[in-house]
């Protein structure tokens, strides 16, 4: 009996081997991974294309797609727990540095890899203590956006300081024409904090200090701070409930003439049916205070130590952060949001520079782009800089709301 | 009670046991978990501070400000479901056929998911979008920013709740009204009680448990609130409208486990100080 059932097994297993295909990718083909993603127009892009990838390779994966906040704690849970739920994940720069002692250095992964392709700042966003820990997928940053058409009519050069920009939108601003000088974001959002800390950093500030203790009181932090409640001055009515997407409304509605915005919210201008200004903006390098400090924000994929597929999930880091998706993605009809490739082939392709008409804007903020501190707290400080930059937004006293903010950052440093 | 021990008490056993087990575990751990220091960023760094935790929170001036903010809204919130919820119920009691006619219409509130109402909430306030101002604005009154001014915020989110949990009071205090006696209405009209005094007279008092309920729930609820605000402000402006419930989320969110896990103790003992209090003083005014 025993012999019997050997021998069927012995069989079936022959069977089974027939009439399995070697993959292009050399993976292992039957294979699920499972890959924590972002929720939105970044995990439809990746839903139309993930086709192309499990076709190639026979390996499956299961994406589970989740909004900002609680992307980052079922990650952090997934990995810091027994739980193991995912093998690969889609992290927002910030956590790398938190994350990484649970993530599988891709020194192998990445040896096929032409690095040399990739925008060098891209690469460090997935960096943390000499490691690479992640690889980027979809770099994003700070970007000056404006209306062609306005400026024109005003005789107005692209603004170059923060003075010019308060100058300008003091000209523009008409708020009986519905039109606002410029727009950001102002709300209790975590945007609000990043934007306040691109001025700091533009006037010499920052809110951490190398020695880890918070220097967010320093004349030059209050300075980019105060510049930051001027620009509000000229934003549209409301602006202290502004999330990312009310940016982007403002401006494809006609009723801003200038922006500070991700560049990830400027592909959906550029859509002609969901925008009234499609084809009449102009995209520019960040404007300076004592120098330009585009904030770079890139969305990254690692691998977790304990996963049991890692040769199915390095494939898929290949392929995720390859040509072929980065073109497609790039090419993915805009809605509200977009994907831009890090790498140099990508970007500077006719081809994606026709469809993304600030793809040179959003190189040249990224070769300068300034990244936010590489410590494992920064999503806790991060969240700090949402709560006391939206008050500073409302109008809290300045001096005592930045003395607010380095107290609660020394504390979370300390715990 | 011995009869209980021999005879009753294997029956209830099972029940207990399960009780035990899905209320007191989960909350035994969180209480254990709070005496740690536990960041799941460094999780070989776990240790027992005690009552450190607590003593952090307590400190705390943003945790002052949020617990404020959660009994703000509580109040605000609840008093108005009471009274709006209670003028329905009244109104209705006498009025059968026409509350069989639009019954749909007043739960329809109900049935509604918090997100799905929150984000139609949100974007009614919208100011350049928004019905609400688009219809303030045909009236000519310069529909205000509700959601970039502090006091407007919170009305918002007041009105948004009230809406949705009006229909909550109602019901209750409906069903409470029509399964009053009639008997003691008559007797009161035949004494020359006008309309107001038999609700002030006979109908207030009859219902007292009944109201003490339902406010008792409405306000566990309130004071718990976290879905409408995060969608609605998302604790904007500033922070002004930023609830105990956001401030746990947020804590918890960043993976600091033990200092949650002593926030969400924290919230336990207001919530029961709160109903005690509540009960404490309808029981007075009942003894009165």
């Amino acid at each position: 009996m025993n012999g019997r059932i050997g021998a069927a097994v012995m069989v079936l297993g022959l069977v089974l081997g027939g009439v399995t295909t070697v993959s292009p990718l050399g993976a292992a083909p039957g294979e699920t991974i499972s890959f924590a993603m972002l929720a939105g127009y970044k995990e439809d892009v990746l839903r139309a294309n993930i086709g192309s990838f499990e076709q190639q390779t026979g390996i499956k994966v299961a994406i589970d797609a989740s909004p900002y906040n609680d992307l980052y704690q079922k990650t952090l849970l997934s990995l810091s727990t027994s739980a193991r739920r995912y093998d690969v994940m889609f992290m927002d720069e910030p956590w790398v540095p938190g994350l990484s002692s649970f993530l599988l250095p891709l020194g192998d992964v990445i040896k096929g890899i032409d690095l040399a392709d990739f925008v060098p700042t891209t690469l460090a966003s997935g960096r943390y203590k000499g490691k690479q820990y992640a690889m980027p997928v979809d770099p994003n940053v700070q970007v000056f956006i404006y209306r062609k058409d306005l400026f024109q009519q005003h005789n107005l050069g692209v603004p170059d300081t923060w003075d010019d920009v308060l100058r300008d939108a003091q000209t523009l601003n008409d708020p009986a024409k519905e039109m606002a000088g410029v727009v950001t974001t102002a709300g209790s959002d975590q945007q609000t904090g990043l934007y306040m800390l691109l001025l700091i950093w533009s006037y010499g500030g920052d809110v951490l200090g190398p020695d880890g203790r918070s220097v967010a009181d320093s004349p030059a932090a209050r300075k980019g701070a105060s510049v930051y409640v001027q620009l509000l001055k000229y934003a549209p009515l409301g602006v202290q409930s502004y999330s990312f997407a009310d940016v982007n409304k403002a401006v494809q509605l006609g009723k801003a003439a200038m922006a500070i915005q991700w560049a990830s919210g400027a592909r959906p201008m550029e859509d002609k049916a969901h925008s009234l200004v499609a084809g009449k903006l102009g995209y520019a390098v960040m404007p300076r205070g004592d120098q330009r400090t585009p904030m770079r924000g890139v969305w990254t994929i690692g691998i977790a130590q304990t996963t049991q597929h890692q040769e199915a999930a390095a494939k898929f880091v290949q392929w995720i952060t390859g040509r072929e998706f980065g073109r497609a993605a790039a090419l993915y009809p805009a809605t509200s949001s977009a994907i831009h490739s890090p790498r140099f082939s990508v970007l500077r392709d006719p081809k994606i520079a026709e469809a993304l008409p600030y793809a040179p804007a959003l190189l040249d903020n990224l070769k300068i782009a300034r990244e936010r501190a590489r410590v494992p707290q920064w999503p806790d400080i991060q969240e700090q800089l949402r709560l006391y930059g939206a008050k500073v937004s409302t109008g809290a006293p300045l001096g005592e709301t930045l003395a607010q903010l380095k107290a609660s950052i020394n504390d979370v440093m300390n715990k | 009670m011995r009869g209980l021990a021999r005879g009753g008490l294997p029956w209830l056993a099972p029940g207990i046991a399960f009780l035990a087990l899905i209320d007191l575990f989960p909350l035994g751990y969180a209480l254990a978990i709070s005496l740690y220091s536990w960041w799941l960023v460094r999780p070989s760094e776990i240790r027992l501070v005690g009552l450190a935790n607590y003593a952090s929170l307590l400190r705390d001036a943003v945790l002052r400000h949020d617990t404020m903010v959660s009994a703000a809204f509580m109040i605000g919130a609840v008093s108005i479901e009471l009274v709006a919820g209670m003028a329905l119920a009244v109104f209705f009691a006498q009025r059968t056929r026409v509350f069989a006619a639009v019954r749909p219409v007043i739960l329809l509130p109900l049935f509604i998911t918090p997100v799905v109402s929150a984000t139609m909430w949100r974007l009614m306030f919208h100011p350049d979008l928004g019905i609400v101002n688009y219809y303030l604005r045909r009236i000519g009154i310069g529909g205000p920013a509700w959601l970039s001014d502090p006091t407007l915020a919170m009305t918002a989110v007041i009105l948004l709740d009230t809406w949705r949990a009006i229909p909550f009071m109602f019901l209750v205090l409906h069903a409470g009204i029509v399964s009053l006696p009639h008997e003691l209405f008559e007797a009161a009209m035949v004494d020359g009680a006008t309309k107001w005094h038999s609700f002030r007279h006979v109908t207030l008092p009859l219902l007292r448990y009944i109201i003490v309920v339902a406010v008792l729930i409405r306000a566990m609820d309130a004071f718990r609130e976290f879905d409408i605000f995060y969608i609605v402000t998302s604790g904007g402006p500033g922070n002004a409208t930023e609830t105990i419930q956001m401030l746990n989320y947020r804590i918890f969110g960043y993976g600091r486990v033990g200092l949650a896990s002593s926030l969400s103790t924290l919230t336990l003992v207001l919530v029961a100080i709160i109903s005690l209090a509540l009960l404490r003083s309808m029981g007075r005014e009942g003894a009165a």
